[in-house]
């Protein structure tokens, strides 16, 4: 990934900075060492820590723990190692020790490796380190300490931040060129196939004017479908509905949005609707989608002979009608309700109302 | 915006200057597609039942031009086309005739806008043509095509724009007709199962459409005032 690779890269600069920042300091201090070739051979060392950090860290797969546990190690004996070169008074005294903010890098190399809790836990050992260094607790020990741990939870934090917002980003960039693709498809499906399908179901006959029909709706609901993205959960109502040359649908120009589980329930029963009233109805079936803030209501209708008032009622009680019982079922389950209602000579209409 | 607008109202009261078939003649039409084998077969259909087509066009621009220089009863419009949408010539030819949209797939939303604009019908394109003949009269005389669709489509617009301020409502009346409309139910059958009179009912379906449009002109309206304050 781009950002660990650049977050990598930082930490190697910021070391070898460190390091000519420790050299100058050591130049400065050198005549108060009690062991200057010591402290001139800790700073070889130092140098080579910095060399071979920047170039073991540079591949992910050399990035694992014992790389950063072998990195806080030889930062803590350096940091420690000052103890053998500087006077023991002069360290309480105040004077740098050899490693200054060189030792800083392992919370941050533990901060990119592991978030806030590596920074910190890094932290705390440099830390305590600094601290068992000077013979004790300070207020520039504890001082250094509370500025490490800062150090290391913040770029820990801001670090996985960071990197779920590119890994964000990085599904953004593909959706977007997903739905351009699609656009682009959609666009070519609409003025070629769909027209040449509107055409034939006008002219062709019958029977190849219903097949047309059928693939014309079927393919409007697949490109329709590219409208973009919808929120985790949820279906488009409408795009589930049944579909068919016989169906005539009435419909609000926004999508029809409700919990995955509940879109599918509902198309099933508008399903089962549909199937009964072919069968009992006559040539055209009504589909009507409603979306009011409260509910969704889906009306069914068929032009068939109807059933008159009294004979529904004593049908559904009779239980035959078993189709209407399922659909009554699935709805009832939802939270919903199921209102039949006939008009002889108007055909019956199926209304299924689910509560948002 | 013209006052005269071909939407409230039944056969002749869209006023002189708004199209109408001069009493008697055939009606005259423009056709806007961009594709020429759907428009070929559409003319053939209009001409082969005695109306005349008076110029076509296959964008959106030609389309207006077409409009301006013929001024036609109707105009039949494509949503998509190159130049100027199907949209953006319902609303440059507002006024000079009267629209019948034919929309090609599920491009609900622009024909809501369309209708919103001006347009007084809407038809799915593979409609057959004995009903593309009757919409196009009925869009002459000023009557709205008001199918199924179209009124699902309206319903949908009022319960979307409720809980706005100043959004136009339904009377109940008038939802219980477009329902019932939007159900597959005729004018007539409609007129049946309320007990009104068909007139009423066509006057009910007309009004919801005449109160969106009439919005959507306000609003237009505002937002360009608005928007000539803040430059």
């Amino acid at each position: 990934m781009r950002l660990d690779t650049a977050l990598w890269r930082a930490l190697a600069v910021y070391r070898l900075a460190a390091l000519l920042y420790a050299a100058v300091s050591m130049v400065a201090y050198t005549d108060r060492y009690a062991r200057p070739g010591l402290g001139w051979g800790v700073l070889a060392a130092m140098a080579l820590w910095t060399a071979a950090a920047a170039y073991l860290y540079a591949d992910r797969r050399r990035r694992r723990w014992p790389l950063l546990v072998l990195d806080l190690a030889i930062t803590v004996a350096a940091l420690l190692s000052s103890g053998l070169v500087l006077y023991a008074d002069r360290i309480e005294a105040g004077d740098p020790t050899l490693t200054v903010s060189w030792a800083a890098a392992p919370v941050v190399a533990w901060a990119i490796w592991s978030g806030w809790l590596g920074g910190g836990v890094a932290a705390t050992a440099v830390g305590v380190a600094a601290i068992v260094e000077r013979g004790g607790a300070s207020q520039a020990t504890v001082n250094s300490l509370v500025l490490l741990l800062l150090l290391g939870c913040v770029v820990g934090y801001v670090v996985q931040l960071a990197r779920r917002a590119e890994v964000a980003y990085a599904e953004a960039v593909a959706l977007q060129a997903a739905t351009a693709e699609r656009e682009r498809l959609s666009r070519q499906v609409h003025d070629g196939v769909l027209q040449a399908l509107a055409l034939v179901s006008r002219r062709g006959d019958p029977e190849l004017a219903a097949l047309a029909a059928e693939q014309e709706a079927a393919l409007r609901r697949l490109v329709g479908a590219a409208t973009g993205p919808l929120p985790v959960g949820t279906s488009e109502l409408v795009a589930l509905l049944p579909g068919g040359a016989d169906l005539r649908l009435a419909a609000p120009a926004d999508p029809v949005l409700l919990p995955a589980g509940v879109a599918a329930e509902l198309a099933a029963a508008v399903g089962a609707a549909v199937d009964n009233a072919r069968r009992h109805g006559g040539d055209s079936v009504w589909l009507l989608v409603e979306d009011d803030l409260d509910a969704v209501t889906v009306t069914v209708r068929d032009d068939g002979p109807g059933i008159p008032a009294g004979r529904l009622a004593e049908a559904e009680r009779d239980g035959r009608l078993g189709v209407a019982q399922s659909i009554r079922g699935r709805v009832r389950d939802l939270g919903g309700t199921v209102c039949v209602e006939s008009t002889p000579g108007q055909g019956t209409e199926v209304e299924l109302r689910v509560p948002r | 915006m013209c006052p005269d607008e071909p939407v409230a109202g039944g056969p002749g009261a869209g006023g002189p200057g708004a199209g109408g078939p001069v009493a008697g003649g055939p009606v005259r039409v423009v056709l806007a597609d961009d594709h020429p084998i759907w428009r070929e077969a559409v003319e053939r259909d209009l001409v082969a039942a005695g109306i005349v087509v008076v110029g076509t066009a296959g964008d959106g621009d030609k389309a207006v031009r077409v409009v301006t220089a013929t001024t036609p009863d109707v105009l039949v419009c494509d949503l998509q086309m190159p130049g100027r949408s199907g949209v953006e010539v319902t609303v440059a030819v507002a006024g000079l005739t009267r629209v019948l949209v034919l929309s090609a797939s599920g491009e609900q939303a622009d024909v809501l806008e369309a209708v919103k604009a001006g347009a007084t019908g809407y038809l799915l394109k593979s409609a057959s043509a004995a009903d593309l003949v009757d919409a196009v009269r009925r869009t002459a005389a000023g009557d709205a095509v008001f199918t199924p669709g179209l009124a699902g489509l309206v319903l949908g617009e009022y319960r979307r724009t409720a809980a706005e301020d100043g959004a136009p409502k339904l009377t109940a009346r008038e939802t219980e007709v477009l329902r019932l409309v939007a159900k597959g139910l005729t004018a007539r059958q409609v007129a049946e199962r309320l007990g009104l009179s068909h007139r009423t009912v066509e006057n009910h379906v007309q009004n919801t459409l005449s109160k969106l449009q009439l919005h959507n002109r306000a609003q237009l309206v505002r937002y360009a005032v608005e928007k000539g304050l803040a430059d």
